[in-house]
């Protein structure tokens, strides 16, 4: 049984045991969306750890995790709550075929609603209240938005038939945004704000070592350092932790034990995700060492 | 709120944290981070939640709750490190090392305006364009005269143009928007010809009809403009067109969904500068904003630090307008390899040129050559009659085919 939360290097440590490493400012931002109850929004490159973030956040704290991946088109039927017209259909053709008289009232009842993600979040009844991950807020319309005001401010959502549902407990909610578009100052005002930067190379280390543990040490340093360099050059799209992690699982699966020229051509298609950066980081490959030519 | 008893911090005793957290937010508000009430609300509560004992932890205490956006966090540091800067050191190991130069998110946050500026480097004399965008000063007679006097001038070339009846043609140019081309979103509208039954709003409906759904009400999806990006090159040899293509941009800006980038050696985002109600306000805010107007040209590079920015997604499936006369000083070969790339991305590419009006003219330049055949029309704009043109060629760009370029240069 987890207690509540007094101190941010406790959610930190609760954090790196199921092994998420956090920093202090991301500690920070987590406990305060935890303590205060204030949604915190988390932007950063992507690739850099925002939905993950969320998801271990949900570990550490042994919760739920409610997920709603937004997309263009997103409606208040996928998010927020739908009837289910098809049981009303069906209630209804009972209803004459048993001679009865039917009322508003009797088909807009929460028999009939189905919860969407924030409703679902509302409604929760486990012991300790969820994580509801809201991610990539930026893909779906800016309309949308305002949809969220109600449940973000209030812990709220009305529905015009039933009335409203506020949450016992407030849910723990984690938005991300990869800033492909500029969110509402509105949503902002009421969001805890937190830009997660990526780590220096020692932290990239430490953060590989935990997520691919099959890895050697060597292997692990060398391919830190390697990724640092790799972004530091021309990319169209600069490699983030999880590429890093992929690349370096993909080595591992090699039984790579040091970082050569050979094996990181071959998982090449790890790290560079288009032909011009392919032919990029081949090119920054040529000072790695080559077992052929020793 | 239960606080755990324990020894009193060092850090914040004796200080009333209410006062603390205003005195702080309005030092920042001073410095142009905007900072509102429900921030300095939740500082507090945080500040109640857990008292920091180190200014470290002070930093990401208030930095998570009072800083809103990416943008702010530059000035949120230097205000915070005025303040505490004899407190102790190590504040923010990442914010220290400013993010490089490549990363254009923190410093391209516009300063403030600088109030009272010496005159325009644009060919606007700022005076008199204060006349024509306030209240027109010469009486009733006015209105009626603008439509018919802009529209003889709007041939004369931009070099012969002077302030006054340039204020003139960018009112002109403003009143035509372009009907741009549409893309199909997947939002859906309740349609008569829908291609799908809404339920929701068809049980709404039965209930007029004792819930015997009689109505099918049908959907289909929303179509909604594309968005338009202009690309407008400022360097020397446009010196005579750039103030008429900022004044294009700031027509696009305000009435659609567009974004203006302004380039000679280096990319400027002019948008926010250009969203701006006043005309004489929004240049000079550009111009300001642009230090390297009526420089060299870099039309490759430029492109390639776009697509490299955070702004590169906006030039998905957009109505892009490079206006430029196509003199670069990278190799043909660079802009090509660019271009190519914007392509993918862009639904339709306009290449606007000055010189294309000029009986006669041929894309001799090397630049130029190599960008035309990823464009899908190269199109005049010498004068503001050709400006409209632009304006009606962008509205049309859907009806061109396009075809796939297969030269690899």
């Amino acid at each position: 049984m987890t207690s509540a939360l007094t101190e941010v290097a406790e959610l930190a440590d609760r954090m790196d045991s199921v092994g998420y490493l956090v920093d202090e400012g991301l500690a920070t931002a987590l406990f305060f969306a935890v303590r205060l109850g204030q949604p915190v929004l988390l932007e950063g490159e992507p690739g850099v750890g925002k939905t993950t973030a969320a998801k271990a956040l949900a570990q550490a704290l042994d919760t739920a995790l409610i997920r709603l991946q937004c997309y263009e088109g997103l409606t208040a039927s996928e998010a927020l709550y739908e009837w289910n017209y098809q049981r009303q259909l069906l209630a209804i053709r009972l209803a004459e075929s048993r001679g009865e008289r039917l009322r508003d009232a009797d088909l807009f009842t929460a028999e009939f609603l189905s919860d969407r993600p924030i409703l679902q979040a509302i409604r929760y009844a486990g012991p300790r209240p969820p994580v509801l991950l809201i991610d990539e807020i930026d893909r779906a319309d800016d309309e949308f938005e305002a949809l969220l005001f109600e449940f973000l401010g209030e812990a709220s959502v009305s529905i015009p038939e039933i009335g409203t549902f506020t949450a016992a407990r407030r849910p723990i909610v984690v938005l991300t945004s990869n800033r492909s578009r500029e969110l509402h100052d509105a949503l902002r005002r009421r969001c805890l704000y937190h830009w997660i930067d990526f780590p220096a190379a020692e932290r990239v280390a430490r953060i590989l070592r935990r997520a691919v543990p099959d890895a050697a040490g060597p292997l692990i340093t060398s391919g830190a350092e390697f990724v640092g360099r790799v972004r530091a050059l021309d990319l169209d799209k600069p490699p983030g932790l999880a590429e890093a992690i992929d690349w370096l699982s993909a080595l591992s699966v090699l039984g790579v034990g040091e970082l050569t020229r050979p094996a990181a051509l071959r998982t090449l298609s790890a790290l560079a995700k288009t032909a011009d950066d392919r032919d990029t980081v081949t090119g920054a490959l040529a000072d790695l060492p080559d077992p052929a030519h020793v | 709120m239960t606080v755990v008893p324990g020894p009193v911090p060092r850090l914040l005793r004796g200080v009333d944290r209410a006062a603390f957290a205003a005195a702080l937010t309005r030092r920042l508000r001073e410095r142009g981070v905007p900072v509102d009430l429900t921030a300095t609300g939740v500082f507090v509560r945080a500040l109640a939640t857990r008292t920091p004992t180190t200014p470290t932890a002070l930093y990401w205490t208030a930095r998570i709750a009072v800083v809103r956006r990416h943008a702010d966090l530059a000035a949120f540091d230097a205000v915070f490190a005025e303040l505490f800067a004899d407190a102790a050191l190590g504040t923010d190991p990442h914010a220290r090392h400013r993010p490089p130069a490549g990363r254009p998110a923190a410093s391209a946050a516009p300063g403030p305006p600088e109030p009272g500026g010496s005159g325009l480097p644009w060919a606007i004399r700022p005076t008199v364009v204060g006349v024509a965008d306030g209240d027109a000063p010469d009486g009733p007679g006015v209105p009626q005269r603008l439509p018919s006097a802009a529209a003889g001038l709007a041939d004369t070339p931009f070099e012969d143009l002077d302030a006054a009846r340039y204020a003139l043609l960018a009112d002109w140019l403003a009143a035509a928007l372009p009907a741009l081309p549409t893309r199909r979103t997947r939002r859906r509208a309740v349609r008569r010809r829908g291609t799908r039954t809404a339920l929701r709003e068809t049980m709404a409906r039965s209930r007029r009809t004792g819930w015997e759904p009689i109505d099918l009400v049908r959907t289909s999806p929303v179509r909604r403009p594309r968005r338009l990006v202009l690309l407008c090159d400022v360097s020397r040899s446009m010196q005579a067109e750039a103030t008429a293509y900022l004044h294009l941009g700031r027509a696009f800006v305000r009435g659609t969904d567009a974004e203006v980038f302004a380039f000679a050696t280096r990319l400027t985002r002019l948008t926010p500068a250009l969203r701006r109600r006043s005309a004489t306000d929004a240049t000079a805010q550009a111009t300001a904003a642009v230090a390297d107007r009526f420089g060299g040209t870099r039309i490759a590079a430029n492109l390639h630090a776009l697509l490299a920015s955070r702004h590169a997604d906006l030039l998905r499936g957009a109505v892009v307008v490079i206006a430029s006369d196509g003199w670069d000083s990278c190799p043909a070969a660079d802009l090509a390899a660019e271009l190519a790339r914007v392509r993918r991305r862009a639904y339709r590419i306009l290449w606007v040129n000055p010189r294309a009006g000029v009986p006669g003219f041929e894309p001799r330049v090397a630049a130029m050559a190599a960008a035309l055949p990823y464009c899908d029309r190269l199109v005049p704009g010498g004068t503001f009659a050709a400006l409209r043109g632009v304006v009606d060629e962008i509205a049309g760009c859907a009806a061109l085919s396009r075809r796939p370029v297969t030269t690899t240069a």
